[in-house]
């Protein structure tokens, strides 16, 4: 009994030496308590020398799981991660509502300008409506050039646009051998799909998809860069349905980024897309569109007017003006009551871009933060048609030879 | 008998009987202190595991030390509440500064607060100046204890 005794006594020592090493071993867990949650996470014992997402989006606020879903007590890995929602990535389409939603968030009203999620989830660069209603009328599929179908099913009950709902796409359905080919080959660019292992032009989905400029980071400064991971990245062969990916990294934007065949004038390839094009247009304005043309609507007289119109302006009177709330997020321009800033034909502000006092106006780019000053149209020699206002006509004169 | 001889008679003695304890004594010895180090040990362990809390909750209750610190009109913010202790004719009183759209912690400028993360305003009562926050800022319970000292109490 007493050598057991002593044996086991032994034993336990041995026992406590060994779970004393091993937790001696083991990272000291790190506890953050968010003020959003007020509940306990150890994500950062691991994920400490993650960079803050975003100003809006400090971790002490809300934390890690708020977001990205996970089991906040875990301390291993797996068990820490098998929750997640979207993987690492939480603003995939599929769990975005959840991750991002809220109405003090990113599922707010209409009125408030607070819908973003409902805005994408029926915009064209989630439905892919345009290219697929294009390839269906070409293969004799449908008949009109309408979309009928979408990449996910939705709906609009408060359709702007007549089309109140897309069914889903599905490929295999398809009698026509090119269109299956279409489903399997080029569904590559909508924000629903992952991108290609391995290519050269990689982005994520979601919201990350053109948020996520720089790793664990969201902005709203987005160069033209993360545009063309979909907009530059290659060409569709029609012949053969496949998608023909650029394999190069060109460096000098003006004579290797594009395409040989395209023109551009000088603030085309010199300002970022974000700089001109507006939220309604890339994120979509809430109602379905039939296609990219339906939605995209700022031409180059949105800025530099025709010859006998000046630019829409609106001079800022209220300080919650939205043009304000973009100004604070990307605080490359200094705002204030009273700057007349240029406005879109549906009101949408180009916050980025005011008029001066000499009648001339500058613009700030939102992710190189350069300030440019141009002049308006009227007054000028320009020999245009006020009609024609689509960039082409525009190129004939001013487009930089490539 | 000095403190210096006593110690070393003692050691003398500890001496003879450890020279002469014997082998079965010597087994017995270390077996019982085994016993007794792994018990208490075992026990250390067991209450360290006990007193593990793996999802404590925030603290809720601050000591501000003597009140005499806090003039009046002095207006004194404590980051690790978050909140500002305000000392006026009325007495002490507290805001909370965290947002009340989504809890950020609150810059105090020359208009009263201002959110970092999605530039709602406050004025210095703590009433919305500007959106998206749509609530005041929080009163927090502040009390002055028996001994002049000042506790808050964020909930």
């Amino acid at each position: 009994m007493k050598k057991t005794l002593a044996l086991a006594s032994g034993f336990l020592l041995l026992t406590l030496a060994l779970v004393w090493w091993l937790d001696s071993r083991q990272q000291q867990p790190v506890e953050l308590i968010p003020t959003l949650t007020g509940q306990p996470e150890y994500c950062l014992t691991c994920h400490a020398d993650l960079p803050e997402i975003s100003v809006s989006h400090p971790a002490e606020t809300f934390g890690c799981v708020t977001c990205h879903g996970g089991e906040r007590l875990a301390l291993d890995a797996n068990l820490a991660h098998s929750t997640m929602r979207g993987g690492a990535n939480p603003s995939d389409l599929s769990v975005a509502n959840t991750s991002c939603g809220g109405t003090s968030c990113h599922s707010g009203s209409k009125a408030d300008d607070r819908d973003h999620i409902q805005r994408v989830m029926t915009s064209v660069q989630s439905t892919y409506a345009g290219a697929i209603a294009s390839i269906r009328y070409t293969f004799g599929a449908q008949t009109d050039l309408e979309a009928h179908f979408g990449i996910v099913p939705v709906t609009d009950d408060q359709t702007q646009t007549g089309i109140v709902a897309l069914n889903l796409f599905d490929p295999a359905a398809e009698s026509s051998p090119m269109i299956q080919k279409f489903g399997k080959n080029c569904l590559i660019c909508h924000l629903h799909t992952e991108p290609r292992e391995g290519e050269n032009y990689a982005r994520q989905t979601g919201c990350a998809a053109c948020h996520s400029t720089v790793g664990h980071t969201f902005s709203i400064a987005i160069p033209y860069t993360q545009c063309n991971a979909c907009h530059n990245r290659g060409n569709y062969d029609l012949r053969t349905m496949t998608f023909v990916e650029r394999t190069d990294q060109p460096n000098d934007r003006l004579h290797d980024y594009y395409q040989p065949i395209a023109q551009f004038t000088q603030c085309e390839y010199t300002l970022d897309c974000v700089d001109c094009h507006t939220r309604s247009e890339v994120m979509g304005d809430g109602d379905l569109h039939a296609n990219q043309k339906d939605i995209q609507y700022v031409q180059c007289k949105t800025c530099h007017g025709t010859l006998t119109e000046l630019p829409l302006t609106r001079t800022l009177t209220d300080s919650n003006d939205v043009a304000f709330r973009m100004a604070f997020l990307n605080p490359v321009i200094d705002l204030k009551i009273g700057d007349t800033i240029i406005v879109t034909e549906q009101g949408e502000p180009l916050w980025n871009a005011r008029l001066l006092p000499d009648g001339i106006y500058e613009m700030v780019g939102k992710a190189t933060r350069q300030y440019f000053t141009f002049h308006p149209v009227m007054g000028t020699a320009c020999e245009q048609n006020p009609d024609e206002q689509e960039s082409h006509y525009c190129h004939e004169c001013h487009a930089v030879e490539k | 008998m000095n403190r210096n001889r006593i110690i070393a008679m003692s050691a003398m003695q500890w001496k003879n009987k450890m020279t002469n304890i014997s082998r079965r004594d010597f087994l017995k010895l270390a077996r019982n202190g085994f016993l007794y180090l792994s018990g208490a040990l075992a026990f250390v362990g067991f209450l360290r595991f006990l007193d593990f809390d793996p999802n404590p909750a925030p603290e809720t209750e601050f000591d501000l030390g003597s009140a005499d610190k806090y003039p009046l009109g002095s207006r004194t913010v404590f980051s690790e509440i978050p909140a500002i202790l305000i000392h006026t004719e009325s007495g002490f009183s507290v805001l909370s500064l965290t947002c009340t759209h989504l809890g950020c912690t609150l810059e105090q400028d020359a208009d009263g607060f201002a959110c970092p993360c999605h530039n709602s305003r406050f004025d210095a009562d703590g009433k919305v100046t500007h959106g998206p926050a749509t609530n005041y800022l929080q009163s927090l319970r502040v009390e002055v204890t028996a001994e002049n000292n000042l506790k808050v109490f964020t909930v």
